[in-house]
C-alpha cells in the first residue's frame, strides 16, 4: 500500500514539473572544478552563477525567457574537462558556457568548444596560451604574463626590502606559465633569483624542497600555484623556520589558503584580479545580495568573476537571441556579440570593472590588485600598483 | 641551474641534516604503512589495496574525535587504532573471507573495489575538502615550531624525533611479537603454509583476523602522524599507499623486515630526490629505485621466492 503511495506522489511530481517547462529556457553551462582539489573555488563560482541567474530570472528572465544555468563539473582535471567539453557541445540546448576555471581545463575544451562552435568564457584562466588560436574562447580576467610581471615589479617597487626572491611553482600549465612570466621580469628588473624549484599538484609533503630554499636564504618566496599546496607549503614552511615573505598569485586567492595555513597565512602577500576592499558600490550591492542568498558567506573573487561573466553571456543573448534561428546560429550570435566588445565604450560595466577584448578575447587593461593576510582575512595591501609602465 | 658552491659549507652541512630528517620522518610512515600490506600479503598472498584507506580512515576518525567529541589527542590516537583494527577485520570478515578459496584475482579485484568505495564514502561523510588537525588542541610536542637546535643551525622539531622514534618501537615491537609469541609463531605458521597450520588446531581465520587488525592499528598511526603536518583529504589514503605498496615490494613483499627497510629506502630516496636531484619528480625518482633493485633482485631486498614469508 506505501509503495503505491510513493509511485502516485513520484508521478505527480513528475507531471508537475513537466507543466511548469511550458516557459521556454535558455541553458548555459557553468563548467568549473565542483569536486577535487579546486573545489573551493568551483563552490564559489557556483555560488557566483547562481545569484546572477536568480537576479535575472526574478528581473523577468531574457526577453522573457528564463535562464537555465547547467553545472558541470570538470574536477580541475584536464581529462574530465575533454568530457565534460564534448558533453556540452553536444547538448543542443546549451548556448554558451561559463568556464572552465583552471587554466589547464580551458585549454583541453579549448579545441573541443571550437570545434562544436560555443562560447567558452572563463573566469579564471589566466594562463598566456588559453585564448590563443580559437575565435570561441574569451575571459574577463588577466593573464599570467601580465601578473608574473606584476609581482616582480610589486616586489621590486613596493617592498623594496626584499632582494632575493625564491620561487617554487606548481608543475602545470597555470603554475609554469605564471614563474616563468615572473622570472623573465625579476631578472629585468635585477631581483636576485636565489632558487627555483617545482611540485607536483596534489603534493601534500614539502619538505624537501622548502629545506632546500630555506638553505638559499630568500628575503621572499613566491608560490606559483594553487591555494591547497600553498596553504600547505607556508605551513610547513614556518615550521621549517623559514622566515622570508611568502607571496601567492590568484591561485592562492581562497578562505581555504587561510583555513589549511592557518596561523602561518599571516603576512602573506598575493595578487587577485579583483578585491572587494577596492571595489565600487555595485560590487558592495552585489556582496550584500550574495549573502542574504548564500546564509551570510562573503562572495570572493571568483563569485564576483562568475557573476560577470553570466551577466555578459545573459547580456548577449539578449541582444542577439532569436528562437527562430538554428541553435548553430545563436550560438555564434552569441561569440559575434562578445568579439564586438572591442574599444572600453562598447565594454561591459559589471562588478569586476570593465570588460572588453582585444583581437584573442583576451581582457584588455583590467588591473591587478594586491592584498595580504592581516590577523586572519584578506586585507587590500595598504599600497597598491595599479600602473605598470 | 644555480650553483651551490658560494653558500657556506657549514649550511650545506645543516641543508643535508635536515633533509636526513625529513626523510627518515616520510621513511618511517612508509614503513608503518608498507607492513600491513607486507603482513597481508605474506599469509592470504592478496594485495589489499584498501589499506591506504584504512590509513585514510585512521587520520579522520582521530580527527573526529578531536574536533567533534573533544576527546584529548594522547587517547584519540590510540581510540582511533582500535576502531581501525575493528575496521581492518570487518573488512576482512566482509569482503575477503568469503572469498579466502576463489582465484586470487576476485580477491584483488574485491581489494580495488573495497578501496574505491571506501575513499568515496569518506567523500560523503567529510567532503572533498582539505582538513587540518587545529593547532591549538595538539599536545604543544606536536607544534612544528618546537624544535631542537643542531649544530650549524639545523632545526630538529619534537614531532619529527616523535615520529620516528614511534616508528621505531612499533617496529620493534611487532618484530618481536611475530618472533617471540604465540601468536606470531601461528602466524609465521600460516604464511608457511595455511592448510598444515590449520590440521595442527591453528585457527587461521582468527590468525588472519588478527594480521589485518595489527597492519591497521599501524595504518592508523600513521595516517594521524601525516594529518598533523599534512592535510586530511579522502585521497591521502591512495598517494601514501602507492608509495608505501612499492616500499613493501622493493624490501621483498611478504617479509616484515623488508617491509620497514623498504620504507626508509624510499622515504630518504623521495626527499633526496627532491632535495638535491629534481623536485618536480620527487616520486619518480624513488619508484626508478624501486624498479633498479626489483630488476636485480625479483623478489625484492629481503624476500625468498619460496617458503618462509613472514
Amino acid at each position: 500500500m506505501k509503495n503505491w503511495l510513493i509511485i502516485l506522489l513520484i508521478v505527480g511530481l513528475i507531471s508537475a514539473s513537466g507543466c511548469q517547462d511550458q516557459q521556454k529556457e535558455l541553458k548555459v553551462a557553468v563548467a568549473a572544478p565542483f569536486t577535487g582539489n579546486a573545489a573551493a573555488f568551483g563552490e564559489m563560482i557556483r555560488r557566483g552563477a547562481e545569484l546572477k541567474e536568480k537576479e535575472i530570472n526574478e528581473a523577468g528572465g531574457i526577453n522573457g525567457m528564463k535562464l537555465t544555468l547547467i553545472f558541470e563539473d570538470d574536477a580541475g582535471k584536464d581529462a574530465e574537462a575533454s568530457l565534460v567539453a564534448e558533453r556540452i557541445a553536444s547538448n543542443l540546448q546549451i548556448l554558451a558556457v561559463v568556464g572552465h576555471f583552471n587554466s589547464s581545463c580551458s585549454l583541453a575544451g579549448k579545441p573541443i568548444y571550437q570545434r562544436a562552435g560555443i562560447v567558452e568564457l572563463s573566469p579564471g584562466s589566466t594562463n598566456v596560451t588559453v585564448c590563443e588560436g580559437s575565435d570561441w574562447t574569451f575571459r574577463n580576467l588577466y593573464r599570467d604574463d601580465f601578473q608574473g610581471k606584476f609581482i616582480a615589479r610589486y616586489i621590486d617597487e613596493v617592498l623594496t626590502d626584499l632582494q632575493s626572491v625564491a620561487v617554487f611553482f606548481d608543475n602545470d600549465d597555470y603554475g609554469r606559465g605564471l614563474r616563468n612570466a615572473f622570472v623573465a621580469e625579476a631578472e629585468k628588473v635585477g631581483l636576485n633569483l636565489v632558487a627555483d624549484e617545482a611540485y607536483e599538484r596534489d603534493s601534500t609533503n614539502f619538505k624537501a624542497q622548502l629545506t632546500s630554499i630555506k638553505a638559499k636564504n630568500p628575503d621572499a618566496i613566491f608560490i606559483s600555484g594553487l591555494y591547497q599546496e600553498a596553504g600547505l607549503i607556508v605551513k610547513q614552511g614556518r615550521e621549517a623556520g623559514i622566515t622570508a615573505q611568502f607571496f601567492g598569485a590568484d591561485g592562492v586567492d581562497s578562505p581555504d589558503f587561510l583555513a589549511i595555513a592557518g596561523s602561518a597565512a599571516e603576512g602573506t602577500y598575493l595578487t587577485t584580479p579583483f578585491t572587494f576592499g577596492a571595489a565600487g558600490e555595485d560590487a558592495l550591492q552585489m556582496a550584500a545580495q550574495f549573502k542574504a542568498l548564500h546564509n551570510g558567506v562573503a562572495p570572493d573573487t571568483w563569485a564576483a568573476l562568475t557573476y560577470d561573466a553570466v551577466g555578459m553571456i545573459a547580456d548577449a543573448l539578449e541582444k542577439t537571441y532569436n528562437p527562430e534561428a538554428s541553435v548553430a546560429d545563436n550560438r555564434k550570435a552569441i561569440r559575434d556579440h562578445l568579439a564586438s566588445l572591442d574599444t572600453p565604450e562598447e565594454g561591459y560595466k559589471g562588478v569586476t570593472g570593465l570588460t572588453y577584448f582585444d583581437r584573442n578575447g583576451d581582457t584588455v587593461n583590467k588591473p591587478a590588485y594586491v592584498k595580504s593576510v592581516q590577523d586572519g582575512q584578506f586585507v587590500a595591501a595598504k599600497q597598491q600598483l595599479l600602473e605598470l609602465d | 641551474m644555480l650553483s651551490i658552491a658560494s653558500i657556506p659549507e657549514e649550511e650545506n652541512m645543516a641543508q643535508f641534516l635536515e633533509q636526513i630528517i625529513n626523510g627518515l620522518v616520510l621513511g618511517g610512515i612508509y614503513a608503518l604503512i608498507a607492513v600491513g600490506y607486507t603482513m597481508v600479503y605474506g599469509i592470504i598472498q592478496l594485495i589489499n589495496f584498501a589499506h591506504g584507506e584504512i590509513f585514510m580512515f585512521g587520520a579522520y576518525i582521530a580527527l573526529m574525535l578531536i574536533t567533534v567529541f573533544g576527546i584529548p589527542f594522547w587517547i584519540a590516537l590510540p581510540l582511533s587504532m582500535v576502531l581501525c583494527a575493528i575496521l581492518g577485520v570487518l573488512m576482512d570478515l566482509v569482503a575477503y573471507r568469503p572469498l579466502r578459496n576463489a582465484p586470487r584475482l576476485s580477491a584483488l579485484i574485491t581489494a580495488i573495489g573495497m578501496s574505491l568505495a571506501l575513499q568515496n564514502l569518506a567523500r560523503m561523510i567529510w567532503s572533498a575538502r582539505p582538513r587540518q588537525f587545529p593547532a591549538e588542541i595538539l599536545p604543544t610536542v606536536f607544534h612544528g615550531q618546537n624544535a631542537i637546535s643542531l649544530p650549524g643551525g639545523a632545526a630538529l622539531p619534537y614531532r619529527d624525533v616523535f615520529i620516528i622514534l614511534l616508528a621505531l618501537i612499533l617496529m620493534i615491537a611487532l618484530n618481536r611479537l611475530i618472533h617471540l609469541t604465540k601468536i606470531g609463531k601461528a602466524m609465521r605458521a600460516c604464511a608457511q603454509n595455511q592448510v598444515a597450520a590449520n590440521l595442527m588446531g591453528i585457527k587461521t581465520n582468527r590468525v588472519i583476523a588478527i594480521t589485518f587488525a595489527i597492519g591497521s592499528a599501524l595504518g592508523a598511526i600513521a595516517g594521524i602522524m601525516v594529518g598533523l603536518s599534512e592535510s586530511v583529504t579522502p585521497t591521502m589514503g591512495y598517494y601514501k599507499g602507492v608509495a608505501a605498496f612499492a616500499a613493501a615490494v622493493l624490501g621483498g613483499i611478504g617479509n616484515v623486515t623488508g617491509a620497514m627497510l623498504g620504507g626508509l629506502i624510499i622515504g630518504v630516496a623521495e626527499v633526496f630526490g627532491a632535495g638535491y636531484i629534481s623536485s618536480g619528480y620527487r616520486l619518480a625518482i624513488a619508484y626508478i629505485l624501486m624498479i633498479a633493485v626489483i630488476v636485480i633482485r625479483p623478489s625484492g631486498l629481503l624476500g625468498k621466492s619460496t617458503g618462509d614469508r613472514a
